[in-house]
């Protein structure tokens, strides 16, 4: 009996040391596959217009032209862009993740008539893409409010929660903190605020990064919305840079893709700083228990 | 109430603080701004040299086009600013793929620049709403190239600032190693479309070195393709004029494109890649034809617009690329066409007449100059054209084909046999090309034939056309 | 565990003025923003898509003509709104199977684990336009690398985006792609599942199989449904590549919704009438999560929750 116990404690170890080897052989291929694209373009920046078309396609460029980076900075203006850029990004991802905390806050915790009915609006505005507004918005910002060449209509629309998907993850990550640390805390006096900023805050700061890197990546990708609202080159972002640097009847792939690879730089960046709280904060999900 | 007052307090701060980062970095550049569209009458603001003048009239020009030709533009702007002291010019520089996007909704909210380039393809459209001033007089004096007016209702609403036509691009390298003489630099001489698609398959080669006039042919292992047309819908329409049709009547009121020659024609365009294998399959969604083709070196003769030569050609040229230049073949009319951006002055502005002298200023041949001599675009006034020494200026260069060619093949042609391209003179372009784009969309993988395409939506072209 | 949660619940029905003010003041900006940023904008839409509206010209009621137009004359509409409920399906099917079985994958025991996480969520923070010009080469018939290799094992060319039969498939494999977000998230959710009811069946002799669909999956359906719904509205509202790539085509076959819209609205300056494009898209939008809503219910596993 004892025997036929460790057996399969033996076959079950064994098992799953297979298991794991051969996860570890699909995963390291998948990530191959996955790395593939981007060194396609990585490899692409590295090239001469020339090498870029041949066929059969080169793996790797025959020579390493970093000179093509230094082309590209004489005309791509990464350094300014990435100043305005972050003039835009700084002010929204920490407006949003205030008002997100904020707003997450009341939902999660506090109790007050008409919670449903804001809630699920709040949820609503998920589903309704940026685009279907920006006609409006857009009337709005520059005839409205006279906002003309500006990054306000980009800025302040997250001082307003920074999107329901924002307020709802963090409204998630604080349905996790257990209640009874909030009802200590009542009991020993604190206010609201006080729970919030010293118990809640400190328990879903992995979640706030989280938020933080999200409206990160909208902002670097919102191409749309910068070229409405933005008027003067002195103040282009990176993603209009990017796309100011195809001329009008040019198509110089190889330059175009070392300013990309460039301006992929700051997100990974971020990413991976951010990637350890990023990954702990998701594990505290609200979905759990 | 302690908690909400530093709640309060703590998102006042905040977005004040942040308010104040962004607005502060505004406020600096909107006194720079705003003048050019309400204080331009206060006339505040003056530049420390003219101390004590009258004011100046500030206007603003928006263009497109990457770092460099913002740059140009730039310098030439500045030196229109210091030329005169009157008028003040700014530059507003839009991405190229984002530049009517963006007007449109500067249109929407009332805020257009004084003047500025244009899409071809939304000029009729903004002139039919009479977006735009009068500029029919821009050019005293000196005669612009008749292909280069848009008109609508027979009237000119703009010119283009440079001329384009669609030329036939090749490989030498590839003509000599296969021994066949090189296309036509002549009209008089230029090549049917048969003849054209014979040499096609002479230099349409496959990975054992075989051409597609050869037995044992393996059209899936093809290394070498002997042309490209390029498919874009506006280039397209050339083959239909040529083949004695067109998409529309020369005055652009009536759609022809299902009269049986324009199916015909686009048909022998789909044909080169479906029936005789000798070009490789393009869509006609990306506008990137010559490097694709003679660039890469995977294609020997391609068709496309002029602007190749300097944009992209010459670098390849630098590199070592052995390239030349001829005219299109034909099938019934020797025929190619012609754009060319335009520049205009929007009737939202309130200089209208200062704004047109600028442009006229901006267009002339000195201000163009760097552009044509580079090879991107080629100049708008006639005599350039017809006065000998007058073309040698601009044609004799390093980075262009030789001469003789290049003039009979790109100067004399661009003279003799153009046509305009259908946004010179037809409405709702833009919408068109889209549903004629989609509805061929089966067509050039052979999924569909033209004829059965065309005819089965013809109602459906006739909307977009009329804007229905 | 269970009796402060019913305690809980009977206090809630008198609410404290106090915390209500509370909560009215920390939700300020929400207010503001669901009013001026949401769904006043959303009026506005609605009350435009009314009107013939050229943007250049002043807008003229027109009833309900654009609806009409929509339906019975557009020759894209009725093929964008398939094309887009196509690749949704699509995208968000396969983003959520691959997601979750390179999250499985990543949640045993292997080494450098942290390391390929990273690797398979960086594509999520790659900007739109660059990724799919890339993947563009990659597919492209006659010189695409794809291609190239095809032609390597005997196998003949395939028009991976200039079908109308695959561009869908093939651009929704580039949202698969995309999906790093997805894969961190079912990661946590994984790892939140108690390792001892895995155990526990497996003494009881549960096979991987059926750990799987008896552990696994119920514990982690909560956050399937999160990303189920986060797949969906992300992938509804595909533009970029229909703007970078295929413009639509071939046929109609990529002509997604926003693109259309895009297109009314920017290009040929129809404003009215792409109002009345966006608000039918967020009624398709609404109507597919009502639906995913509705039957959460009944396939939702909730251990404990609020």
């Amino acid at each position: 009996m004892k025997e036929n116990r460790s057996n399969v404690f033996k076959s079950r170890k064994r098992k799953e040391k297979i298991a794991s080897v051969i996860s570890l052989i699909i995963i390291i291929i998948m990530a191959f596959v996955v790395l593939f694209p981007i060194w396609w373009i990585l490899r692409t920046s590295l090239m001469t217009n020339a090498e870029i078309y041949k066929y059969p396609p080169l793996f790797f460029p025959s020579e390493f032209r970093i000179s093509n980076y230094q082309k590209t900075l004489e005309v791509f203006e990464f350094w300014k862009y990435l100043f305005n850029t972050m003039t835009i990004i700084v002010p929204a991802v920490i407006g949003g993740t205030l008002t997100a905390t904020l707003c997450g806050y009341a939902f999660a915790r506090l109790r007050f008539r008409g919670k449903r009915f804001l809630f699920s609006l709040c949820v609503g505005s998920m589903l309704l893409p940026s685009m279907v507004t920006l006609i409006p918005l857009y009337i709005m910002w520059t005839k409205g409010l006279g906002l003309v060449d500006s990054y306000l209509p980009m800025i302040l629309p997250y001082f307003t929660g920074g999107g329901a998907f924002n307020i709802f993850l963090i409204r998630q990550f604080i349905m996790t903190v257990p209640r009874e640390l909030d009802e200590a805390a009542t009991i020993d006096g604190a206010g609201r605020f006080r729970i919030l900023t010293n118990i809640i805050v400190p328990a879903i700061r992995p979640a706030m990064i989280v938020v933080a890197l999200l409206i990160f990546i909208t902002l670097w990708n919102d191409l749309l919305q910068q070229t409405v609202y933005i008027n003067s080159s002195d103040k282009f972002t990176i993603a209009i840079g990017l796309t100011n640097f195809r001329g009008a009847l040019k198509a110089d792939w190889s330059l175009t893709m070392a300013a990309t690879c460039m301006s992929f730089a700051p997100g990974v960046l971020f990413y991976l700083i951010g990637q350890k709280y990023f990954v702990e904060g998701i594990v505290m999900t609200g979905m759990k228990n | 109430m302690k908690a909400m007052k530093k709640v309060l307090v703590l998102l006042l701060t905040v977005i004040m603080a942040f308010g104040m980062m962004a607005c502060g970095k505004d406020d600096k550049d909107t006194s720079k701004d705003l003048p050019k569209t309400q204080d331009s009458d206060s006339g505040k603001k003056d530049t420390p040299s003219d101390v004590g003048s009258t004011e100046k009239v500030k206007l603003t020009f928006s263009i497109w086009g990457g770092q460099d030709e913002q740059a140009n533009t730039q310098i030439t702007v500045d030196k229109f600013n210091a030329s005169q002291d009157r008028i003040e010019v700014e530059v507003l520089a839009i991405p190229w793929e984002n530049y009517l996007t963006k007007l449109n909704s500067m249109a929407t909210a009332n805020e257009l620049p004084d003047t500025g380039m244009m899409m071809e393809t939304a000029v009729i459209p903004y002139a039919k709403e009479g977006m735009f001033a009068d500029v029919s007089d821009m050019f005293k004096g000196q005669k612009v190239l008749d292909s280069l007016a848009f008109t609508y209702d027979g009237e000119i609403m703009a010119y283009s600032s440079a001329n384009e036509v669609l030329l036939l691009f090749y490989n030498r390298d590839m003509f000599d190693a296969a021994g066949i003489p090189y296309p036509p630099a002549d009209a008089a001489n230029a090549w049917t479309w048969d003849e054209f698609v014979q040499t096609a398959k002479l230099l349409t080669l496959d990975s054992s070195g075989k051409n597609a006039t050869e037995a044992g042919f393996d059209a899936n292992n093809i290394v070498q393709y002997g042309c490209s047309v390029e498919n874009l819908m506006w280039q397209l329409e050339v083959w239909a004029i040529s083949n004695g049709a067109g998409y529309f009547t020369e005055d652009g009121k009536e759609l022809i494109i299902d009269d049986p020659a324009t199916i015909a024609a686009l048909q022998e365009v789909a044909d080169l890649y479906l029936a005789h294998k000798v070009a490789p399959l393009s869509t006609g969604a990306t506008d990137d034809g010559i490097p694709r083709t003679i660039i890469s070196g995977t294609v020997a003769m391609a068709t496309n617009g002029q602007w190749n030569v300097g944009t992209s050609l010459k670098s390849a040229k630098d590199e070592g690329l052995n390239y030349g230049v001829g005219v299109l073949p034909y099938m019934k009319e020797k025929v190619t066409i012609c754009t060319g951006g335009p520049t205009v002055v929007f009737a939202q502005s309130k200089h209208p007449e200062e704004a047109k002298e600028f442009l006229s200023w901006y267009n002339s041949i000195e201000n163009s100059w760097k552009l044509i001599e580079d090879g991107i675009w080629m100049p708008i006034f006639e005599e350039y054209y017809t006065d000998e020494s007058l073309t040698r200026k601009w044609v004799e260069n390093e980075a262009f084909p030789p001469y003789e060619e290049y003039k009979s093949a790109v100067v004399d042609y661009a003279v003799n046999n153009t046509k305009r391209a259908a946004w010179y003179y037809t409405n709702n372009i833009d919408n068109f090309y889209a549903v004629l784009g989609s509805v061929l969309g089966e067509v050039w993988t052979g999924g569909d034939t033209v004829e059965n395409a065309i005819t089965s939506n013809i109602d459906v072209l006739r909307d977009a056309f009329e804007g229905r | 565990m269970n009796r402060p949660l019913k305690k809980s619940k009977r206090r809630r029905s008198h609410i404290s003025a106090k915390e209500e003010r509370t909560a009215y003041l920390y939700l300020i900006p929400a207010f503001i923003g669901l009013i001026f940023i949401t769904y006043l904008p959303l009026l506005g839409v609605f009350g435009i898509s009314f009107f013939e509206w050229k943007g250049i010209t002043s807008p003229k009621f027109n009833g309900i003509d654009n609806y009409v137009r929509l339906f019975t004359k557009d020759f894209f509409f009725v093929d964008s709104i398939k094309a887009t409920v196509y690749f949704a399906l699509i995208a968000v099917l396969g983003s959520m199977i691959y997601s979750l079985i390179i999250a499985m994958l990543l949640n045993r025991k292997i080494p450098a684990r942290g390391f390929f996480r990273a690797i398979f969520y960086v594509p999520y923070v790659l900007p739109a336009t660059a990724v799919y010009i890339g993947w563009s080469w990659l597919y492209e018939t006659n010189f695409g690398l794809f291609n190239y290799l095809l032609a390597r094992i005997g196998i003949n060319k395939v028009q991976f985006l200039a079908s109308s039969r695959l561009v869908v498939p093939s651009l929704a494999a580039i949202s698969v792609w995309l999906s790093g977000n997805l894969i961190v998230i079912f990661l946590a959710g994984l790892q939140n599942v108690p390792r001892i009811y895995h155990e526990a069946a497996e003494i009881d002799g549960a096979n991987a199989w059926q750990r799987f669909r008896n552990i696994t999956i119920p514990c982690m359906t909560p956050i399937i449904f999160y990303n189920l719904l986060m797949s969906l509205v992300t992938n509804m509202q595909i533009v970029v590549p229909a703007l970078s790539l295929t413009n639509g085509g071939p046929g109609n076959s990529s002509m997604f919704m926003t693109y259309l819209m895009y297109r009314y609205a920017f290009l040929n300056n129809q404003i009215g009438y792409a109002c009345a494009i966006s608000f039918i898209f967020f009624l398709i939008i609404a109507i597919f999560t009502a639906i995913l809503f509705i039957t959460s219910k009944s396939w939702i596993f909730y251990e404990g929750g609020d």
